[in-house]
Formats: structure tokens, C-alpha cells, sequence
């Protein structure tokens, strides 16, 4: 019989920034999606073709394989498409009437109506000219950027931001360097490495581990989770890899992560965000046992006397013995001095993967600049001895972020990119952590433009918001509508989000989840398995693949692409002449759809090479590029610096690795929690995040929320498949299905809760609920809920409820240190307890009355929010 | 017949053999293989997880319960008028045939009734994909890890390989192999220095006064024990310079994770 009428390919990443992987065959039968599954190269392409690489060390041999290593995200993809919660038609809410009340505060509660597009952009038009003439474009804010489908022509997230830009300009929410936050605004002043801060010399790190490291720090990171919405599943048979050949693993995380539960030699729990003291006890252990490269640190670093003062306590009295460090993190004395005893007689590497709590709490600054000290102590970049990144294996159009072979060919989609480019910001802009207090008319400041994209030096510039003479934020146009449910204090910006300020909430987006359910207008967007569009897959760690993205299906319901919704309202505008006139032709560079494709493919890189062949990769849909000829010849890692840093600097002040950054004790003399060396600190800048604080007291639980396993942020929450296996969801007594809370069975007894007791996250900022998931997994001390669930609020705003889970809600609102504008959103403190579900329900009848569209298997459903026409 | 074989050291627990499975019949009649799997609640490819252990020692174990299309069928003997096997040796259920068959589902634990259908359905070993070109089934092209693999019946990594319940002779053509023993493991440390004890010896006697296993600590002070059949032992620690521990482990049920052994200057 036949199982399928066509067979398209997409990537199907989920990083969104133009950044595709997850190459993924789609399969059709009679006009719907049947099945989504791996690429298989052989139909096109032998190995001879590809240059196929191999590791051989220790007498194995690793290779890339022949298919993409789809992640579960990319198989039940149609599951999104096909959600119950997609958006079906336009919407504007009930009571938001633009000529008369708006209603405000009803965002989030009122329910919607149906409107045509036509209705729908003339309102928007109109509004967008009102605003602009009352008080200036920069009160229409772009909510543009975010995780999740990646698109080039249709790009997802921003093409709003180009329209206005092109008509007036806008403010733009500014995305912090979220994934990075601690190595941005910490690393960077120790050893530079831009733009993240994280060892951008990859090269042939696969290869140099390979053959000469003993052992792998898996540190805070959970290689079998966060790839796998970026790049699949080559990190996990890297992993097994390692395992093969005997390179040790040893995990150091609060929890037994999905990495650490399959791959883990050991695993040393430290409490959440207390890695800066474990940091500075092995410091300790190999200065007072002298096992650290003493040459290494002369020639290679600067300012070493300056930590070694503070570590040794002659600072402050306090030498950070491994005994002083058990205090805080919970790591035995006995296991400390282990792991810097071993750490100094083998070449150890240190893994990351972005993730966890290790890098985005508060301080978390102090952490990554001392994971540079220690590794300088240990001579980095010598053999065995890097920094490797198990995910963003193309980061940015840089080939040196890929451990792996290098290929002949990078591309990239930049050439027919519609979507906003990160970091390219207009004058007036909101770091995305301070969005909250911007939209309630608060005057902010802060140092930096807080993109990734931005150098070391960009941190020491002032800024504010509004502009002097600017109104404030009077609307925001968001097609990456999960603030609350992504950052800090997400309940602060559920009270701003329906602030009298704010006159107009307008979201593109597919489905009704996390902030949609707060907009005035709703547009329905596409999937891209509804859209024809160019894509790369470049960091799938095997070869770079380019794909002619065919649509899979028709647009479903009344949807069109975010760049199509946004070229309506150009339409609309256009009449309005002026500023606006041929604004539809400055949007769409006069170009056809197919013509834009063509450009994308000309211009990713691949043009006047002899790999350019636009026929056949149309014929075949897809073209496979080939490792590099001499690959094995790139310099592994940080070698070059390791052999002469004079002729390889870093790109730090000082062309070496700074223990004493200078920069920093200039232009911020008074800053003693980003001091110019690391410390540990305790609480400062409003954070009271220690067990040691008062707060410990009602709130004695540090929790690990970190990047979900069954979600990338707050994308696909909806997806069945996933949310029947139980570290996904639990179902309560009452048919809603709760987000896990992992408990240490002796924290679970000691607080009377069972396993898969509905139970309350709490602080002061508010309560977040769940189900109780008695494991081992998690160290006594810590609990830990994945972020990203759907919020679907009880009491919305600041001490609120929320029944989904979304602990962003409940984060600090504060930022990294006062002079770092990082998220803060992991590693806080909480406290636990048992919920009544009958004691609620009489309490709030009206959030736990019968929706008639509830599922506990697809969540909440936009249908319950509409009111039906008769 | 061909036979799925499932290796557990390889296994990572991304589920893409249950997810695969579900995207190809959830919703989606392949008549006359089957009916539609109903969208949630049945698992033709069921993976299952078990954690393992007590912090500061945890894994989990995954392991994907599969239709093995058995030689000796309980569904085949017991119905063979709605139940038949193909000349490749997949067993399916005819769905126009064994509405309300309820009694299949207690015959097989890989046989799942749809309430909506009324229908006992399970895995077809994607029959109908086999029958337009494919080489295997999805749980098997889905694997990212090559933890499943599907192997002729000749295959030398079948020697040694056991059925889902740990029986190395049966009919099934689900097979198993690397699964691991229930393990005993602990750290050996010397509280009054606070230091771990490296290179202690650690003996695992068996109650007739066998020696099963010795094991030294390693530069963590640690030690664990591998594929040390499960059962009571008692546990010597020696170490120069401390004085001999001994103490009890029973790992016939469970893995033992003994926590800290300390030991005391001699």
C-alpha cells in the first residue's frame, strides 16, 4: 500500500534566529502530515561524496552517521500543527474596544471574539498611526525574539520589527544573552572570548578529547536536554562515545539530570548556585598543595596574586577551605579535595551546554569568571585540557563553535532572513529583563545593550529608558509571547501586562498559550510545515546541509506566516501615504517568494563556489556539503594560545587570562559583587538567595528549574506524546494534568508528601503549583521543576496562583548584580507544600469550573476562551 | 524472522521509539494492517524508566517493551481467527476481524484495547511500511543511538540475549542485551582526616564463603560493583593503616547504594 503521497524536508530547529538543524523528512497522505522522520544522506550522497570523517583513538572510531539524529521534538512535531490550541481565525477581545473602554485590566480574564483579517488590520493600522502621532513611534514596542521554529523568508520573530523600523522606527526589546548570561557578564572579564564569553576555539575538540583527556567536568549542563531543540541527538552518541573509550564522566549539578542518569561516571550534587564556593575550595586545595601550573599561570595569566589573596583568606579572614565551601554547597570536604586531587594530576575538560541553574542565578558572574581561573590553573588549551560545548555548533556563522570536523561550507540564511537581526537595535531599547518595569512607566537604567552580539567593552555604556522626552510604552506589538513564562518575576509583568499605560496588546502568534492569552488582538500564524521556505541544518555536528523547505500542507485554519500577517498590515498602512508610502514594496524588496528563495540560496555562502547548483538542490530538495579536505590540520581548541599566548592573545584586555580585571575596577570602583576578582557572595543588590539568608527560613528550598526535557522554553507544551510520560506531566484527582516537582524522598518525608501529591511552590512573589515526583534524582535540599510550562493563572500578577507550573513567575525580579542586567531565573529560593484541590475549588469555583475543551493530554484549548457566534 | 535488539548500554531515554510509534499510528488507520492507535494511553512501543540507586549514586534505566512477534504466540493460539502471522513472521491482529475481543488484552502485556474502537490492538512491526520498501520499522529508524537495531536471526550479538522478561530461551524476536545486575556500591572515606580512601580494598563474599568479586576504590574513594549477581554478601573494606570494615549488602531486590563506609585508623 502506499504510505505516503509526497515527501517533503525542513529543519525543524527550534532556536529560531535563522540557526536551523533538526533536518527532518515530512511525510504526506491525502493533504495531512502522516509521519516525520529522520533524513537518510544515501538516497543522494555516498560517504566519498561527503569527505565522511572518523575519530579513531584508544582503538575505536566515531563517526558521523549517514541520517539526522532527530530529538522527539522533530518526531511528533505534527502534534503542534495539528495542536487544539492553535489560534483559528483573527481574535480581538470582547471588551478592548479602540474607539471607546479598553478594559485593561481585564486582560487574561475576558474572553474573545471572532474578527476577519480585514477588521483585524484596519484596527491595527489605525491604531499604529494613532500612537505614532500621539506620542511618537518609540512608545510601539516589538516583542520580537525568542526561541522557537526557525524560518528565513517567513522568519519568525521580528519581520514586524523591520515594517516599523522602515516606517518610523520603534523600541525594541532587547534579547539578553540569556543562554550565557554568567559567562557574558562574567567570563568576558577574565578572558574575553567573544561574543559569549564561552570558548568559541571549538575546532577538533571532538578529536583533542579524543585522544588525550581523562575525564569530563559535565558541569551544571544536561547534554541530553538542551540540545536537542538546537541540533538533535549528537551530543548524546558523543556521550556514549566518551563512555567507550573511558573518558570519564563526572557530573556536578544539584540534579541527576537526563545526561547524568544514561552517561554519568559520578555524580557530585552541589547545592543550586553554590558552585563559586566549591570553585574557590579546589582553588584553595591547589594552592596551599601547589598542584597547580605554576608556569603556566606566569606566562599565560595576569593577576593571580589578587585571587590567591582572597582565596587563601588573607582578604578577609576567611581561607575558603574545602570545609568552609561544605557548608555551602553540600559537597563533602572529603569529595572537594578528591576532585581537586584528581583535577590536578589529569587532563580534565570541562563540558557546558548551556542550561541549568549554573549560569543564569543571581551572581552568576562569579562562577563562570572562576571556572576560567580554575581552568587557567590547570594550563587550558593544552591537550586534553579545553572548554567544550556540546551544543550551537555554528553559533553566530562562527565554524569555531563546532568541535567537530569543520566543513568545506558554513551557510546561512541571511540573505533572504525577513525576521529581526539579534543585536541590531534601534536607539530606543528594553533589556528583556527589565520589560516589566518599563511597561508599568517606571524610568530605568542600566549598563549595555545586552545582546549577545555586543563586545566586552559595550557593558561599560549607560542607558535608559524611555529616551528623554519619550511617553513610555503605549503598545507593544509581540510575536514571541512568553515572557512570563521564560524570565524574571514573570507575575510582575502579568500585573504590567495590564497596566493602564499600556493602550494596546497586540500578538501574532500560532497557538493560545503563556501571554497570548493578555492580547487585545490575536493573529493567527502558520506553522512552518505550512510554509515553503530556505533553511540550513548546520548544527547537527555531522555535515552542513542545506533544504529546499517545502510546505507540507496547507495553511491550517484562517493562518498566515508571521512575514504574510505582517505584510497585511503593511497594506493597511500603505494607504495612509507619507511615511508609509510603498511601504509594501520597501517590505517585500519587490521580491516573489520564489525569488526570495533563489537569493537564500545564492547568498548563504554557497555562491561562486564550486557547490553551487541550484538545479539540483531544487531537484533533490536538499544539498549536503562536505567536511573540509585538511580538517585534522586545524589547530585544536585553544592550542595556539596554550603554545604562545604572546603570538595568539584572547581577545581580554590585557591578551591574557585576567584573575584582576582592570576594566572592571575602572569603570565600576564601587561594584564589590562584580568586583574586579570573582568572590563568593553571599546576598547583595536585593538578592536574598542563600540558605544562609532569613529568607531560608519560610522559604528553605534552593530550586533547579532549568531548561525542560519535554519542552524548548514554552514551546510545546500541548504535545500528547509527551505529556503522557510522567516527567512531563502528572494528571491530579481533578483531570488536570500538573507539572512535575522533583523532591528527595527525605525532603518528601519530612514534609508529609507522596508522590504525585499536588503540592505549591511558593515565595513571596507568589505560588506556582504541581505534582510531587519523590525521586533520587534530586539532592536533599533542592527541589526541581522544569521551566516553561504554560502558565494558566488563579490569581494572576504578584503574590498570584498559577495551576500550570510556570515558575518564571515566581523568579527574582532583581537582575544578575546592579551593574549586570543578566536574567536571574534558577537557584532561587522556595518553599513546598501540600495543596488542597477541594479547599481551592471552593475558594476559586471560577478557575476550577468544567472547561469544556480541557485536556489533560493537549492542556488548555483557545476554544474555551472564544465566544461562539450564534 | 528479523528481530528488534535493543541494547541498554545505549540506550539515552529520549523515547523517540514510543513517539515514532504513536506518530505513525495514533489517529492513522493502515487497513487492512490496523485500525488507528487511539491518540493517547496505548504504547505498541512502550519505553519504561526506573531510576537506580540513592544520591549521591543514581542512574536510570530505560527499556522499550515490544511486541515480540513470538514463535509460540498466546494471541495466535488462543484466536486464530482474528489473529495471523505473515510469511516474514510478523503476528497481526485483523482488526475487521476481532471487534470486541476484549479477551486478548489478558492473554499478551503488549496488547492494548481501544475503548473507541472496541478493538485489542498492538504492534505490527509496521507491517504496511515493510510492504512499501521500508528496511524497519519506525522505533527502530527513529533510534538516534543505535540502542535498537534490527538484526537478521543469525546476528552473533543475539547470542547472549534475553527476552523482556530475562529468559534467554523463548520465542520472542524482542531481544535483549548489556542490562545490568542489580549493583552494590558505596565510598570509603576516613572522617577524622576528610579524606577519601583510594586504592582500599573492597571484598564481596557470597554466604557459603565464596569470593564473587574484589574490587579497589577508585581516586574518589569510590567503588561499584559490575554484573556481580544479585544476592546477600558480606562487604570487607581493608585499607592500609585502618582498621578492616566489615558490613552486610543484599542486593536480591535491589541495587545497594551504601553511602559513606567509614573507617577508622588502625
Amino acid at each position: 500500500m502506499k504510505t505516503a503521497d509526497k515527501t517533503v524536508m525542513q529543519n525543524m530547529s527550534l532556536c529560531s534566529f535563522g540557526n536551523g538543524a533538526n533536518g527532518t523528512c515530512i511525510d504526506v497522505k491525502d493533504g495531512r502530515i502522516v509521519r516525520m522522520r529522520p533524513i537518510h544522506f544515501g538516497q543522494w550522497y555516498t560517504k566519498e561524496d561527503l569527505n565522511y570523517w572518523t575519530i579513531k583513538a584508544r582503538g575505536h572510531e566515531f563517526e558521523p552517521g549517514m541520517e539526522t539524529y532527530c530529538p522527539p521534538f522533530s518526531i511528533a512535531y505534527k502534534t503542534r500543527t495539528y495542536s487544539p490550541n492553535r489560534i483559528p481565525y483573527p481574535l480581538k477581545r470582547v471588551d478592548w474596544d479602540p474607539d471607546g473602554e479598553r478594559n485593561p485590566q481585564n486582560r487574561g480574564k475576558s474572553k474573545y471574539v471572532r474578527i476577519s483579517w480585514d477588521e483585524a488590520t484596519t484596527i491595527i493600522a489605525n491604531e499604529i498611526k494613532r500612537i505614532d502621532d500621539t506620542y511618537g513611534r518609540n512608545s510601539i514596542m516589538a516583542q520580537a525574539d525568542g526561541h522557537g521554529e526557525t524560518g528565513s523568508l517567513h522568519g519568525p520573530h521580528g519581520c514586524m520589527a523591520n515594517l516599523l523600523d522602515m516606517t518610523g522606527g520603534l523600541t525594541m526589546q532587547a534579547r539578553q544573552p540569556d543562554s550565557w548570561e554568567g559567562w557574558y557578564w562574567g567570563a568576558k572579564h577574565a578572558w574575553g572570548q567573544e561574543p559569549l564569553g564561552q570558548n568559541v576555539h571549538q575546532t577538533n575538540l571532538l578529536k583533542d578529547i579524543s585522544e588525550h583527556s581523562d575525564a569530563i567536568l559535565y558541569w551544571g549542563c544536561d547534554a541530553e536536554t538542551t540540545p536537542w531543540g538546537w541540533s538533535g541527538q549528537q551530543a548524546s552518541r558523543m556521550m556514549f562515545w566518551f563512555t567507550e573509550i573511558g573518558v570519564k564522566y563526572i557530573a556536578v549539578s544539584p540534579d541527576c539530570n537526563y545526561a547524568n542518569a544514561v552517561h554519568a561516571d559520578m555524580w557530585i550534587p552541589v547545592l543550586p548556585n553554590t558552585d563559586a564556593a566549591l570553585q574557590l575550595a579546589i582553588a584553595y586545595v591547589w594552592m596551599t598543595e601547589g598542584t597547580y601550573e605554576k608556569d603556566y599561570v606566569a606566562t599565560h595569566t595576569d593577576g593571580f596574586d589578587w585571587f590567591q589573596y582572597y582565596v587563601l583568606g588573607d582578604e578577609d579572614g576567611v581561607p575558603k577551605t574545602p570545609e568552609w565551601a561544605e557548608e555551602k554547597c553540600h559537597v563533602p570536604a572529603w569529595r572537594i579535595k578528591a576532585l581537586a586531587r584528581y583535577w590536578a594530576t589529569h587532563n580534565v575538560s570541562i563540558a557546558h551546554c548551556n542550561g541549568g541553574g549554573y549560569i543564569r542565578s543571581c551572581f552568576s558572574h562569579e562562577p563562570a569568571r572562576l571556572e576560567i581561573y580554575l581552568l587557567a590553573m590547570q594550563g587550558v588549551g593544552k591537550p586534553g585540557r579545553n572548554q567544550l560545548k556540546y551544543i550551537e555548533w555554528a553559533l553566530m556563522g562562527m565554524q569555531s563553535f563546532s568541535p567537530m570536523p569543520s566543513a568545506e561550507i558554513l551557510p546561512d540564511v541571511r540573505a533572504c532572513y525577513h525576521a529581526a537581526m539579534l543585536g541590531d537595535l534601534p536607539k530606543s531599547f528594553i533589556p528583556k529583563t527589565l520589560i516589566a518595569k518599563a511597561l508599568k512607566g517606571e524610568k530605568i537604567e542600566w549598563y549595555g545593550h545586552v545582546t549577545s552580539r555586543h563586545p566586552r567593552e559595550d557593558q561599560f555604556q549607560h542607558f535608559q529608558f524611555p529616551l528623554e522626552g519619550d511617553a513610555g510604552i503605549k503598545m507593544v506589538w509581540s510575536d514571541s509571547p512568553c515572557w512570563s513564562t521564560c524570565w524574571n518575576d514573570g507575575n510582575e509583568f502579568q500585573d504590567a501586562i495590564r497596566s493602564e499605560n499600556l493602550e494596546f496588546f497586540l500578538v501574532q502568534h500560532p497557538w493560545f498559550e503563556n501571554d497570548t492569552m493578555f492580547a487585545d488582538i490575536i493573529l493567527p500564524v502558520s506553522t512552518k510545515l505550512e510554509l515553503n521556505d530556505f533553511g540550513v541544518d548546520t548544527y547537527n555536528g555531522q555535515f552542513n546541509i542545506m533544504i529546499d523547505e517545502k510546505a507540507a500542507v496547507d495553511h491550517v485554519g484562517e493562518s498566515l506566516s508571521d512575514y504574510e500577517a505582517v505584510l497585511e498590515v503593511a497594506k493597511k498602512l500603505e494607504a495612509f501615504g507619507g511615511r508609509y508610502k510603498k511601504c509594501v514594496r520597501h517590505f517585500t524588496g519587490g521580491k516573489s517568494e520564489e525569488e526570495w528563495l533563489e537569493k537564500g540560496y545564492r547568498g548563504s555562502g554557497i555562491g561562486g563556489t564550486e557547490w553551487e547548483d541550484y538545479d539540483t538542490f531544487k531537484k533533490q530538495g536538499i544539498q549536503i556539503l562536505p567536511t573540509k579536505e585538511d580538517w585534522e590540520d586545524d589547530p585544536a581548541g585553544m592550542i595556539n594560545f596554550a603554545e604562545d599566548p604572546d603570538a595568539f592573545p584572547l581577545d581580554s584586555a590585557t591578551g591574557k587570562i585576567e584573575f584582576y580585571s582592570v576594566p572592571l575596577a575602572e569603570h565600576f570602583p564601587d561594584d564589590h559583587v562584580r568586583g574586579p576578582v570573582a568572590h563568593w557572595i553571599e546576598e547583595a543588590d536585593g538578592h536574598q538567595e542563600r540558605i544562609s539568608s532569613d529568607r531560608a527560613k519560610d522559604y528553605p528550598f534552593l530550586l533547579v528549574s532549568n531548561h525542560p526535557r519535554w519542552r524548548v522554553h514554552a514551546n510545546f507544551d500541548d504535545c500528547p506524546w509527551t505529556r503522557e510520560i510522567e516527567t512531563c506531566k502528572i494528571v491530579g484527582p481533578d483531570g488536570y494534568a500538573y507539572e512535575p516537582v522533583w523532591i528527595n524522598p527525605v525532603d518528601a518525608e519530612k514534609l508529609g508528601i507522596k508522590n504525585h501529591d499536588i503540592v505549591g511552590l511558593y515565595n513571596e512573589r507568589g505560588t506556582v503549583m504541581g505534582a510531587a515526583y519523590v525521586t533520587e534524582r534530586i539532592m536533599p535540599g533542592a527541589l526541581y521543576q522544569d521551566h516553561g510550562s504554560h502558565t494558566d493563572p488563579i490569581v494572576m500578577g504578584q503574590g498570584g496562583l498559577d495551576r500550570g507550573g510556570a515558575n518564571n513567575l515566581i523568579c527574582p525580579d532583581k537582575t544578575s548584580s546592579k551593574n549586570a542586567a543578566g536574567e536571574v531565573t534558577n537557584g532561587f529560593l522556595v518553599g513546598l507544600k501540600k495543596m488542597d484541590l477541594d479547599e481551592l475549588a471552593k475558594q476559586y469555583p471560577e478557575a476550577f469550573a468544567p472547561r469544556p475543551n480541557y485536556n489533560p493530554y493537549t492542556g488548555i484549548s483557545v476554544m474555551d476562551q472564544i465566544i461562539e457566534e450564534d | 524472522m528479523k528481530t528488534i535488539l535493543f541494547d541498554a548500554s545505549r540506550c539515552n531515554g529520549c523515547y523517540n521509539c514510543q513517539i515514532a510509534c504513536k506518530d505513525e499510528h495514533c489517529k492513522q488507520p493502515w487497513l487492512p494492517y490496523t485500525e488507528a492507535q487511539a491518540l493517547t494511553g496505548e504504547f505498541w512501543c512502550k519505553l519504561t524508566q526506573r531510576d537506580r540507586g540513592r544520591v549521591p549514586m543514581v542512574w536510570v534505566e530505560y527499556k522499550p517493551l515490544i511486541c515480540g512477534h513470538c514463535d509460540n504466540c498466546k494471541l495466535l493460539e488462543a484466536a486464530p481467527e482474528c489473529v495471523y502471522r505473515r510469511e516474514d513472521g510478523l503476528i497481526l491482529i485483523d482488526p475487521a476481524k476481532a471487534k470486541g475481543r476484549r479477551d486478548l488484552v489478558d492473554l499478551c502485556s503488549n496488547v492494548y484495547w481501544n475503548e473507541e474502537l472496541e478493538l485489542p490492538q498492538k504492534c505490527t512491526g509496521c507491517a504496511h511500511l515493510i510492504d512499501d520498501g521500508w528496511k524497519e520499522p519506525r522505533c527502530v529508524d527513529a533510534c538516534s543511538t543505535d540502542a535498537l537495531t534490527l538484526v537478521d536471526e543469525d546476528d552473533p550479538r543475539l547470542a547472549g540475549s534475553v527476552d523482556a522478561c530475562g529468559n534467554a530461551e523463548s520465542g520472542s524476536h524482542m531481544r535483549y542485551i548489556n542490562q545490568t545486575t542489580n549493583w552494590i556500591a558505596g565510598m570509603v572515606v576516613d572522617p577524622a582526616a576528610a579524606e577519601a580512601v583510594i586504592g582500599a580494598k573492597v571484598t564481596f563474599t557470597s554466604a557459603d564463603g565464596t569470593v564473587a568479586c574484589e574490587l579497589a576504590t577508585d581516586d574518589f574513594g569510590e567503588f561499584h560493583t559490575k554484573n556481580l549477581p544479585e544476592g546477600a554478601y558480606t562487604v570487607t573494606v581493608e585499607a592500609d593503616g585502618f582498621a578492616p570494615l566489615t558490613v552486610q549488602a543484599d542486593s536480591t531486590e535491589a541495587d545497594v547504594m551504601m553511602g559513606e563506609l567509614h573507617v577508622v585508623a588502625a
